[in-house]
């Protein structure tokens, strides 16, 4: 626990350090420097504590925070690991994101200090044991991520989705605040531990936080149907700021529905239902969403709805299992969302970092004028593939690994002998299957359009070499850590055994064990297959030559008649077509000269069109009935002062 | 030993002569000689020979993606049951593994289409990622079902239905095998949903992919494009056929089932046309339908609700 506060105090002292430094270029250097060994020391002591057990802190605050406990148990380790991991990358990269902008002289010094808080408030959030620091953290948390968000608030719409961003996470907080209102007045205390006592004495009041808390935690995880601040605020931040969102800070939300499983322990079974239910729309809805964008950030955001609806598939099979007490079911679930959690990070990590790195040289997310960007960007595109291929969960990247996992704890699940449990463990795994081949979808349109073929635009044209080396290896260690863990699953397996120990006993492992090492050794085989393969061709390869692709007998085709974005997805919009909500904006060309016409089609979250631009309108309306109370006439204002002065005075006269 | 030996072999080869016999069976219905039956495999020599012509849009991936997905279409092979209803790796789970590698296959099949950069390409690229979306949940759905029935969680669950012989029983069998002959339909690129003998670029998908590969490229990607039909049927076999027969017998019946399939295959093309593009969704959700029913027959008889 000391290395762990050493770490953050590291970080802590570049934040502050930076902010004296004037060169911008250097204060970049400097807080990637002080939070990487921040995240070392944190690392370290984070093992540590997988091997010896658990660390504790207690301080006596006093005041209205009575004793506030930091804990360093195998939960809080798995996500510190995470964190500071994915954080610190993401920091180093940001020496090359920046750099255009300070040479157009844009002040950074904030933005370095809130990148630094941000890792500071995760990094104690996941260890704090008191209810009231937590909120507090939490808060910090959100605000500093707001703060990352509107980098460029000269833009209009970054500020718009910032504010946005910042109303859902109050709205999250509110039922946070309630969790915790809910267990401390019951117990008489902020510490978690007397949480846990309560929960168990009164079962029907621990469902009640049950639903707050996953609620709460839910919101701030992007669980539909409260993801809506996720498509809008990811993509207007900077990469590595999307990074670390899209990667970690929503992990923490993941954090608090681990922590209130943890001291609600398993509710009603149709709350686990619900919860299932939650999770498999969540992954549809974000993968749906996610195949029809055309930004590239935007895209990726949805994908992440997506793998939160994944891992909340894997919790709740483990809710499930556990409710009718199949331990092994329950182990290989939990590891898996474990898994999906960590494997996420990384892909999503890598992914917004190439997107970034192509944004920086193209000066646009717009996937529909990228195209042919491989030729130039090579190591880009290479990473942006690999990430694909992993979050698509083919083998043998690390995507797989995980949902293999929550595959196998379905199959296992069919034991259970509940026509319920039949019937749910037969969509989910329907679905997984539908969220697994749509991921395919989106993410060969993604790259095909973005990367491959010509450039559709003079921004792709002009690109002519890769990024910084400050750019590309943060990326590099990324994509062949994805490759990594998905050649070695068992060590892995191994890694994420250690928090899910803290909820079941693990005597079944062993046998999984050595089941994993087949499937690595399986795994294994097929990389070998592949590259024999490959040097059997290149062997017996026969004579080469280059020509234009057949265009049906024309040559010399414009880039643009290439296959679009759009009309790439048009065949599986027509398959959904209820689900979303298209609008066509047409000017056709006329005359026998036309001047101009356009085609453009726009596809909008139903949710946000149907649900909550009424519910705002409305709100708006409603408000508006109280514009009389707030005129902006002082002397009214004046008048109130004395009406309430007045009211005051009677009230006191006729108490007394 | 001998049996996975066996089955390496019939991954290799039987997969020319299903083609030569489907073309056969077209042959013999359209009142023509035909070819010999392995004029594939002299067709896939032949064009292992030749010079090979790369498009100027393309890079790496163009080239590399052909062995990608045949090393994925093999390795997916290995976790099929063929004869005796064995397969070379049996593993729980290897049902994922399998889905999953065809799909990498896929996957970068899709890449390197799009890389040409022409419209054709994306158009067939788009079809055939679209149409994954609906086979693959559906396939799920059986085989799940399936394992539900037999509690084995492994391909060999596909042998035990067999057994669990009551009406019900043989209902999900027939239901389960229709489900599947529309994946192999789908999947192997062929009538109705897909004419593998013509080159209208605007009515195919897995054939419009590949207008710009030639040579030993094209030689690979046929060969594991049939390869896959070929995977599929043997599924259909392992439903079929009861376990504890002879090497011989269980071969001989095995590659009569693939007979029967090839000329099944090669009869539909000749008796329906190609369906239009709006049609052949329909088609392709009619297998989820099966897929369901096959569900609610299994939860019918576990649960008898």
């Amino acid at each position: 626990m000391n290395f762990y506060f050493l770490g953050i105090a590291f970080i802590l002292f570049g934040a502050i350090f930076s902010f004296f430094i004037k060169k911008s270029d250097l204060k970049l250097k400097l807080i990637s420097f002080f939070s990487s060994i921040g995240a070392i020391s944190v690392i370290f002591s984070s093992i540590k504590t997988f091997i010896s057990g658990a660390g504790e802190k207690v301080f006596d605050v006093g005041f209205i925070f009575q004793s506030v406990r930091f804990s360093l148990d195998n939960i809080s380790a798995f996500f510190a690991i995470i964190i500071s991991f994915i954080s610190a990358l993401a920091i180093i990269y940001s020496i090359g994101y920046l750099k255009p902008y300070i040479q157009k002289n844009k002040s950074i010094t904030s933005h370095c200090l809130f990148l630094n808080l941000l890792m500071i408030s995760m990094l104690l959030v996941v260890v704090c044991q008191n209810a009231l620091l937590f909120l507090i953290i939490w808060e910090l948390m959100s605000l500093s991520s707001f703060f990352l968000v509107i980098f460029e608030h000269e833009n209009k719409e970054v500020i718009k989705s910032g504010v946005k961003y910042l109303i859902y996470m109050h709205i999250s907080v509110i039922f946070i605040i309630l969790f915790f209102a809910l267990l401390s007045i019951q117990s008489h205390s902020l510490d978690f531990k007397y949480f846990y006592e309560i929960a168990k004495q009164n079962s029907s009041f621990a469902n009640i936080a049950f639903i707050f808390g996953f609620i709460g935690f839910g919101i701030k995880a992007g669980f539909v149907p409260f993801h809506n601040w996720l498509p809008d605020a990811h993509p207007k931040a900077p990469s590595f700021v999307s990074a670390m969102m899209s990667a970690v800070m929503i992990k923490t939300g993941i954090y608090g529905i681990i922590r209130t499983i943890e001291i609600c322990s398993i509710p009603k079974i149709e709350i686990i239902y619900f919860v299932l239910l939650i999770s498999l729309i969540t992954g549809l809805y974000g993968i749906f969403y996610a195949s029809v964008q055309k930004d590239i950030k935007k895209m990726l955001a949805y994908s992440s709805i997506e793998n939160i609806g994944i891992i909340g598939i894997g919790l709740s099979v483990y809710l499930l299992a556990t409710y009718f007490e199949y331990p092994t079911v329950a182990l290989i679930a939990l590891c898996g969302s474990f898994a999906h959690i960590l494997n996420h990070a990384i892909f999503k990590a890598l992914l917004f970092l190439s997107a970034g790195s192509v944004y920086i040289k193209t000066h646009t997310k717009d996937m529909e004028i990228l195209g042919g960007l491989i030729k130039k960007m090579p190591i880009t595109a290479l990473c942006f593939i690999i990430g694909g291929i992993s979050i698509c969960a083919l083998p043998p990247f690390n995507g797989f690994v995980s949902e293999f996992f929550i595959y196998i704890s379905f199959i296992q699940a069919l034991d259970i002998n509940n026509f319920g449990v039949f019937i749910a463990i037969l969509f989910a795994f329907a679905s997984l299957a539908l969220i697994g081949r749509v991921a395919i979808l989106c993410f060969t349109k993604t790259i095909s359009i973005a990367f491959l073929g010509e450039a559709r635009s003079k921004n792709a044209q002009e690109v002519k070499f890769d990024n910084s080396k400050t750019m590309l290896i943060p990326m590099g260690i990324l994509s062949s850590l994805c490759l990594l863990i998905g050649l070695f699953p068992q060590y892995i397996f191994k890694y994420t055994l250690k928090p899910a120990s803290v909820f079941i006993d693990y005597g079944c492992a062993c046998k999984l064990i050595s089941f994993l090492d087949v499937i690595s050794k399986c795994l294994l085989a097929f990389l070998g297959l592949i590259l024999l393969f490959l040097l059997i061709k290149k062997i017996i390869s026969n004579k080469q030559e280059t020509y234009s692709t057949w265009g049906c007998g024309y040559n010399r085709l414009t880039n643009k008649v290439q296959y679009s974005a759009s009309s790439f997805v048009g065949p599986f919009l027509t398959i959904l077509k209820p689900l979303f909500k298209r609008t066509r904006d047409v000017k056709k060309a006329k005359g026998l000269f036309p001047k101009e016409a356009h085609y453009i089609t726009k596809v909008d979250d139903i949710e946000e069109a149907y649900i909550i631009s009424p519910i705002l309108k409305w709100d708006e309306k409603f408000l508006s009935k109280f514009e009389i109370i707030q005129n902006g006439d002082i002397q009214q204002y004046i008048r109130f002062g004395l009406a309430f002065l007045l009211i005051a005075l009677i009230c006191a006269i006729l108490i007394s | 030993m001998l049996i996975k030996f066996l089955n390496i072999i019939l991954l290799l080869i039987t997969p020319f002569l299903m083609v030569g016999l489907i073309r056969k069976t077209k042959a013999f219905w359209g009142a023509r000689k035909g070819a010999s039956i392995f004029q594939p495999f002299y067709d896939f020599v032949k064009l292992m020979k030749k010079e090979s012509v790369f498009s100027s849009s393309t890079t790496l991936i163009f080239k590399l993606s052909p062995i990608i997905s045949f090393a994925c279409v093999i390795f997916a092979g290995l976790f099929v049951p063929m004869v005796q209803g064995q397969s070379i790796i049996n593993i729980q789970g290897g049902i994922i593994i399998f889905a999953y590698v065809l799909a990498l296959s896929k996957f970068i099949s899709i890449l390197s289409a799009m890389e040409t950069a022409s419209s054709f390409e994306g158009m067939g690229a788009s079809r055939e990622a679209c149409f994954t979306t609906i086979i693959e949940p559906a396939f799920f759905i059986v085989v799940a079902s399936i394992m539900a029935l037999s509690k084995i969680y492994t391909f060999d669950s596909l042998n035990m239905i067999l057994y669990s012989s009551n009406h019900l029983g043989y209902l999900i069998i027939l239901f389960a095998i229709l489900a599947l002959l529309i994946m192999l339909i789908v999947e192997g690129a062929r009538v109705p949903v897909d004419d593998p003998s013509t080159h209208l670029e605007l009515t195919m998908i897995h054939e419009v992919m590949i207008l710009d590969n030639c040579s030993q490229e094209l030689a690979l990607i046929s060969y594991s494009a049939w390869m896959k039909m070929f995977l599929i049927s043997s599924l259909i076999a392992t439903i079929l056929l009861p376990l504890g027969l002879s090497l011989w017998v269980s071969l001989v019946s095995f590659l009569g089932v693939i007979l029967f399939i090839s000329i099944l295959i090669g009869t539909i093309e000749s008796a329906i046309a190609r369906l239009r593009m709006g049609h052949v969704f329909e088609f392709v959700f009619v297998m989820s339908s099966f897929a369901l029913v096959v569900a609610s027959l299994v939860a019918l008889k576990l649960y008898g609700v």
